[in-house]
């Protein structure tokens, strides 16, 4: 191969790869908006997933899961969800009449226009198996719920999807998969963006 | 790999970012086609937006008046669908990356009914709509790119849906091959059959 052949393709290849990393990043949810302050408190509804098989269905694997983000503060809570009130909370057992099908869970957000975040909830499809970092017995076909709720509570502090493969809010998620529970720079970054 | 498929296969990846928001599973086109009761092409002709009975979700509602019907089934000229999301005297909720559905869209929709009630939804959120348009002189289908959350182009002034972010080089099907895939589906077709059949 010719040295300039050599040159051109690895001039292409510096172009694309800069292009392309300048099209991947996070999103901010539109319009772009924040809780008012911080820490966000995410409580996490203390009646588990049936599922998840260790100790108390996921709960207390989800309070810790979350906090990852950093600007987050969570514990258990016996409160249910009430949804267009703060404040924003996990739901584990139930796909609060939103998320069927092929969805394995939603969050729900509510804003008025001053762009400063009112509620969130998040709801899970019990129609699917899941399993937590606190389960002693693996994963078989199931969906990791830290790493999902992780995802979840992205949107809930303003976030939208990255399309930085590996990163927690890459859009799709494939079983047995835990890698969502640990944020990457891009997830980090549209963090500090936000807050 | 047969053209079709390639088309399919360039929708599909299309449709992959926006269709995945929240978290959903992607489900194969002929199970989508297969589940939906009715699979229609229309025009969104009005829309609004209310509390449920309890006052917990906001549902946009959305009347269809409906051109073709696809498939073996056959309804009514107007249907009304109802999707989780909207906004009420100021307050707007959104469900993070499901679909939208906006006032003057032309749209291919696959439906089912609620659990809970006589109107339909879109069957598996994003896949099961898709927008129209005129590509050389004739309809073809895209991906909605919009979810709700996602990036509007005038946010904060509505959806202009006639200026959105469809380029010419977006993925797009010719409306009568996505007929043709919809009939082999519910008629439980596979892709080999069809291959088969086209020798």
């Amino acid at each position: 191969m010719k040295k300039q052949t050599i040159l051109a393709l690895t001039v292409a290849t510096i172009l694309v790869a800069v292009c392309a990393d300048s099209a991947m990043a996070y999103t901010l949810l539109s319009p772009r908006r924040t809780w008012a302050s911080t820490p966000i408190n995410v409580p996490v509804y203390n009646q588990g997933n049936s599922s998840i098989t260790d100790g108390d269905g996921g709960v207390t694997a989800v309070v810790g899961a979350i906090r990852a983000w950093g600007v987050v503060n969570s514990s258990s809570t016996s409160q249910a969800a009430v949804r267009g009130t703060a404040p924003a909370t996990i739901t584990l057992n139930s796909n609060g009449h939103i998320c069927n099908g092929s969805c394995l869970a939603a969050t729900l957000t509510g804003y008025y226009s001053g762009n400063t975040i009112y509620d969130a909830d998040v709801y899970t499809n019990t129609k699917y198996k899941f399993y937590s970092s606190r389960e002693a017995d693996g994963c078989s076909g199931e969906y990791d719920i830290d790493g999902i709720m992780v995802h979840e509570v992205g949107h809930v502090i303003g976030l939208g999807h990255s399309t930085v493969a590996g990163a927690t809010m890459y859009p799709s998620v494939s079983a047995c998969n835990a890698g969502n529970r640990t944020l990457e720079a891009d997830d980090i970054a549209g963090k500090n963006d936000l807050y | 790999m047969n053209r079709r498929s390639l088309i399919l296969g360039s929708l599909l990846l299309a449709l992959a970012i926006p269709m995945a928001a929240s978290q959903f599973l992607e489900l194969p086109f002929d199970q989508v086609a297969r589940e939906a009761q009715f699979i229609v092409r229309g025009n969104i002709v009005q829309t609004w937006s209310a509390w449920d009975d309890q006052h917990e979700v906001i549902y946009t509602y959305a009347t269809v008046r409906v051109q073709r019907y696809f498939g073996e089934a056959t309804g009514p000229d107007t249907l009304v669908v109802r999707e989780v999301g909207g906004t009420v005297e100021g307050y707007t909720q959104e469900a993070i990356g499901f679909p939208m559905v906006r006032n003057g869209e032309d749209v291919v929709l696959f439906l089912s009914r609620w659990d809970d009630g006589a109107d339909f939804r879109i069957h598996a959120f994003n896949q099961g709509k898709y927008l129209v348009r005129q590509r050389g002189g004739k309809e073809v289908v895209v991906s909605d790119p919009v979810t709700q959350g996602a990036e509007r182009l005038d946010a904060g002034h509505g959806f202009d849906v006639r200026s959105n972010a469809i380029s010419a080089i977006t993925p797009a099907l010719g409306i009568d091959e996505l007929s043709d895939m919809i009939d082999n589906a519910r008629a439980g077709r596979t892709e080999a059959d069809r291959q088969i059949e086209r020798q």
